[in-house]
């Protein structure tokens, strides 16, 4: 009997546990294919050495990359780093990245160890965001990492898949991370529990991997298990030259079952902000217009690539941010910052007044400076929005696209992009 | 955990309440006896101190979404907290709790029908009940592998058995 058709998400899952078929809900015992760590990885490492275990299963298929506290603000963080360093290199490890390399996410995709078909796990929330290669990319703890490097397995629920069906073209001054938070603003911040988001459909093939990495990455903010794009011929073209494993791309198959259909018209779709509290308050832009912003932040993983940096560049190119506005821009790592400076993008956001900041999550958790004043309104590229994220519970944060943050940084109040495109 | 049932008392927070709520960030690197006093100290004064005082922590919907840090159960671990109920949890919360051997269930209907601090809370996995003075709430079975490693105390005491069994 030929097997039911099956989603990428069951498809991917059902290979690496090693069964033909699974059941939704079941738990299986996974060997993922490829494996990363970032500064907290000290935690993965004490529990492998409190499990007693010596040896790292397959470490040619795991690398580290540091990101959330780089350069060391302190000698507790300096000593984490030495320590993550010394373990990788003592286990051989496949890479290890110093800080500064960029977002970990964002360094395993545009490096390519996430590769399509793949099975991918990190100890972080954002770790779908490698679902815009065609991976199946999953989030965990830091003690499962050592439990995984110790016997190689991990244990994984069967997910449902959300299809979500992508129409139309996105209009001027509109852009994936406005698709993304109105694809929260309709699931809320759990929607998506223990599904992953399928993303497919006729415009699909019209989004570069960097867009699709926005959608993925915050696939996170409806509480998904993942999210992944179908791989297309897009998908292709970035991973030649770049793939560091053989892969094969798996794609749904006709007539899987899918717990939902999510269905979008971009060209429907106007800039959004979501705001502060909580990740799924998207209204459109118009309707948060004139609120007063103190800073602006352009960085992380979700937003900072060097398409998100030209979006910024071309509104800020010959003018000045506001007198009252700090703008702090975080190239998602050091390949997006040499090509934003050999492009002349980097220059433009400076001599508008941008503060340049090392590549790295930075402002984004509030470990890393651009802490908020008591009282002031960030506008973020980034991913979260919940009290205290940056570090003091008593600022806001509003989520918006690289474009908005741009626009509002020049006015000083949240502004609708197309208002200042040229 | 050992054995199936486990009682105590509530302590009870409400919808909505971030990872980054329950630790911040920029505690997650604190050896975790030193985070425990930040634990929920954003969330309300009292926060922390009811934290503390109760084994059984009702959260409400979402309780715990977002960040994946695992400091977040390592503090509700050493809190004294000896179960989770309510939610539904987010899956990131959910694993990092079971694997610092502290039982997550969903059950948001234990809530609707009405819990306040300090109310007895029982919780059977072998009959898959939650018992409050509002009534008997059925709760999904905890698959072996959860059964497991709470049994165990947590993923790294299973982990290290298992590879001691290995060796």
């Amino acid at each position: 009997m030929a097997p039911r058709p099956r989603t990428i998400a069951e498809k991917i899952l059902a290979r690496a546990s090693g069964k033909d078929d699974l059941v939704r809900g079941e738990i299986v015992e996974a060997r993922p294919d490829f494996t990363y760590a970032h500064d907290f990885a000290v935690f993965a490492i004490d529990a492998f050495e409190a499990m007693g275990a010596t040896r790292v299963v397959d470490p040619d298929r795991n690398a580290v990359c540091l990101d959330h506290a780089t350069p060391a603000n302190n000698k507790r963080d300096a000593n984490n780093q030495a320590r993550i360093r010394a373990f990788a290199e003592r286990h051989r490890f496949r890479a290890f990245f110093a800080g500064g390399t960029g977002i970990s996410h964002q360094v395993m995709v545009e490096k390519g160890f996430v590769t399509p078909g793949a099975l991918v796990v990190a100890h972080d929330s954002h770790t779908p965001s490698g679902g815009a290669v065609g991976a199946l990319a999953i989030g965990t703890g830091e003690a499962e990492i050592g439990f995984l490097w110790a016997t190689g397995r991990l244990w994984l629920k069967v997910p449902g898949s959300i299809r979500v069906v992508l129409d139309g073209r996105l209009a001027r001054g509109v852009y994936a991370k406005d698709l993304m938070l109105e694809i929260i603003r309709r699931l809320g911040v759990l929607g998506a529990v223990y599904q992953v988001l399928e993303f497919q459909g006729p415009a699909a093939p019209t989004l570069s991997v960097s867009e699709r990495f926005t959608l993925c990455n915050m696939s996170a903010e409806v509480g998904a298990k993942g999210g992944v794009f179908v791989p297309d011929a897009v998908t292709e073209a970035f991973m030649q030259a770049r793939a560091q494993y053989p892969y094969t791309s798996v794609a749904p198959d006709a007539g899987a079952d899918y717990t939902e259909t999510l269905a979008l018209d971009l060209g429907a779709l106007a800039p959004l902000v979501a705001l502060p509290g909580r990740e799924d308050r998207g209204v459109p832009v118009a309707e948060a217009a004139g609120t007063r912003v103190h800073q602006v932040f352009i960085g992380s993983c979700t937003n900072a690539r060097t398409d998100d940096l030209a979006i910024a560049a071309a509104i800020l190119r010959g003018r000045q941010v506001h007198p009252s506005v700090r703008l702090m821009v975080v190239p998602a790592s050091r390949a997006v910052m040499a090509e934003a400076a050999a492009n002349g993008d980097l220059a433009a956001l400076i001599e508008a007044g941008a503060t340049l900041m090392p590549s790295g999550c930075a402002v984004c958790a509030g470990v890393h400076q651009g802490v908020l004043a008591d009282g002031e309104v960030c506008l973020s590229t980034s991913n979260r929005n919940m009290p205290g994220r940056m570090g003091n519970q008593a600022a806001e944060i509003i989520l918006c696209s690289p474009a908005t943050a741009a626009a509002s940084a020049l006015t000083g109040v949240v502004t609708d992009p197309r208002t200042v495109l040229a | 955990m050992s054995g199936s049932v486990l009682r105590g008392t509530a302590a009870v927070f409400g919808d909505f309440v971030a990872a980054d709520v329950i630790l911040p960030a920029r505690f997650a690197f604190l050896p975790t006896a030193e985070a425990v006093p930040h634990a929920m100290a954003e969330l309300a004064p009292d926060a922390n101190a009811r934290l503390r005082a109760h084994p059984i922590l009702v959260g409400g919907n979402a309780f715990g979404y977002g960040s994946g840090r695992e400091a977040t159960a390592r503090v509700i671990k050493a809190a004294g907290v000896k179960a989770v109920i309510g939610g539904p949890f987010a899956r990131m919360f959910f694993r990092n709790a079971i694997n610092n051997g502290v039982l997550v269930i969903d059950c948001p209907a234990l809530i609707a029908a009405g819990i306040a601090d300090g109310d007895a809370v029982t919780i059977d996995l072998d009959a898959c009940t939650a018992v409050t003075a509002s009534g008997c709430f059925a709760i999904a079975p905890t698959p072996p592998i959860i059964r497991s490693i709470l049994a165990a105390g947590s993923i790294v005491d299973y982990g290290r058995a298992l590879l001691a069994a290995r060796a």
